[in-house]
C-alpha cells in the first residue's frame, strides 16, 4: 500500500462509526442451517503451512489461526455448515455469514454485522439482490456480487457489494480447502 | 496561605464546583462504559486485556480439528470485548495524558483545602496512583497473568473514591463551612 492510501485508511480509520447488528447470529443459524436440532463448533487449527496456503489463496488469516465452522444436524442427518467471516475495510468491520448444504455448495449469505455508515450500502446492496448471486456457488468459484448489482444500486451499495464477496470468496476457500466430514 | 478555597472569591468556587460536576459527569459514564466491555469483576477485566485463552498457544506442526456441541443460545452470547496489545498502545497513549491532566486539575483543589499536609500529600498521590494502577493492571494482565486483573479494578475504584473525596471536601468547604467567607 503507498503513502497516501495508508493515510487515507489511517485517516478512515480514526472515524470508524459504530458496529450494528443487522441479523443476529441465532437467526442467522437457523436460517442458513434450516431444520438443524443439534449444533456442533468444529474448530480448525491450522498448521503453518496451511495457514500460509489459505493466506496466499485469499489474502487472509483467520483471527488467532483458526477456522471455526458450525455444523448442523438433524438427529444423524448433517443439515450443513456455516462460517462467520469477518472482513475489515477502511469503514469498519464488516460480518458476512456463509450457509453451505452438505453436498458443499452455498446455501445462502447474510450480512450479519456492518458500522452505522455501512448499513445503508449494505441494505441497498441486499435489496438489489446481491446475495442472490452467491446461491449454489461452491469451492473453486469465484463470487461476483458487486459486477452482478452493478447498474441496479449506487457506487456505495457497489462498493460494499466488493467486500462481501471478499467475505465469500475466504468462506469458500476455506470450506474447500479444511472442511472435512459429514455435513 | 493565600490559595484557600473557603476564602475563595465565589467566581473561583463557581468554577471549581462547575469542574467537578463536569468531571463528575465524566466519571459516571466512565463507569457505564467500563460496564458495557470490561465489567467490574476481575474475570470480566481479565477476559478483555487477557483476550481468548488459546487451547494451542502456537499453530499445530499438522492442521488439527476439534469439535464441540453447541446450543442455540449459545450463539447468541455477547460477544467479549477484548483489547489487542495495538489497542492498548492506543488507549494508553489517549487516556494516561487525560488521566493526568484530571488528577492535576483535582490535586489543585485538594491544595486549596483546608487539610492537613498529610492527608493532601496522601490524596494527591492517590489521584495520580490510580490510573498508574489502572493501566499497570492492563499490561500486566495481558502479558504476565490475569491475576493482574485486580490491579486494575482497584486503580478504577480508586480513581472514583478519589474524586467523590475530593468533590466532597471542596464542595463542603467552599459552600457550608462556617469558615468560609
Amino acid at each position: 500500500m503507498n503513502l497516501p492510501m495508508r493515510l487515507v485508511a489511517i485517516a478512515a480509520l480514526l472515524h470508524i462509526t459504530p458496529a450494528v447488528v443487522l441479523v443476529k447470529r441465532p437467526d442467522a443459524v437457523q436460517a442458513l442451517l434450516p431444520g438443524a436440532d443439534a449444533y456442533f463448533a468444529r474448530e480448525v487449527h491450522l498448521s503453518t503451512p496451511d495457514a500460509h496456503r489459505l493466506h496466499k489463496a485469499v489474502d487472509w488469516s483467520p483471527e488467532d489461526g483458526v477456522l471455526t465452522f458450525y455444523v448442523g444436524r438433524t438427529g444423524s442427518a448433517a443439515v450443513g455448515a456455516l462460517e462467520f467471516v469477518r472482513v475489515d475495510t477502511p469503514h469498519g468491520p464488516l460480518e458476512v455469514a456463509v450457509g453451505f448444504t452438505p453436498q458443499g455448495t452455498v446455501r445462502g449469505v447474510l450480512v450479519t454485522r456492518a458500522t452505522v455508515e455501512m448499513k445503508p450500502w449494505v441494505l441497498e446492496a441486499v435489496g438489489a439482490g446481491l446475495t442472490n448471486h452467491y446461491r449454489q456457488l461452491k469451492p473453486g468459484d469465484a463470487p461476483n456480487g458487486a459486477a452482478a448489482i452493478a447498474g441496479q444500486a449506487g457506487d456505495l451499495a457497489e462498493y460494499i457489494a466488493g467486500e462481501v464477496d471478499k467475505g465469500v470468496a475466504r468462506a469458500l476457500a476455506a470450506y474447500g480447502g479444511f472442511y472435512r466430514g459429514s455435513a | 496561605m493565600l490559595y484557600d478555597l473557603r476564602h475563595a472569591d465565589t467566581r473561583i468556587k463557581w468554577l471549581v464546583t462547575c469542574l467537578l460536576a463536569t468531571l463528575g459527569l465524566s466519571y459516571v459514564f466512565g463507569a457505564l462504559m467500563v460496564s458495557l466491555y470490561a465489567g467490574f469483576t476481575p474475570r470480566g477485566v481479565a477476559a478483555t486485556y487477557r483476550g481468548r485463552e488459546m487451547s494451542m498457544p502456537m499453530p499445530p506442526e499438522t492442521t488439527m480439528v476439534l469439535e464441540h456441541p453447541m446450543s442455540v443460545a449459545e450463539f447468541a452470547k455477547p460477544e467479549i470485548h477484548t483489547v489487542d496489545a495495538n489497542l492498548l498502545i492506543q488507549d494508553t497513549h489517549v487516556h494516561v495524558p487525560m488521566y493526568g491532566m484530571i488528577a492535576a486539575a483535582l490535586s489543585l483543589v485538594v491544595v486549596g483545602l483546608s487539610l492537613e499536609r498529610r492527608w493532601a500529600l496522601g490524596l494527591i498521590t492517590v489521584l495520580f496512583a490510580a490510573p498508574w494502577l489502572d493501566f499497570a493492571g492492563m499490561w500486566l494482565t495481558k502479558f504476565a497473568s490475569p491475576h493482574f486483573a485486580i490491579v486494575t479494578l482497584v486503580g478504577g475504584w480508586a480513581m472514583g473514591l478519589g474524586y467523590l473525596v475530593v468533590a466532597a471536601l471542596a464542595v463542603q468547604q467552599m459552600w457550608f463551612s462556617r469558615e468560609r467567607s
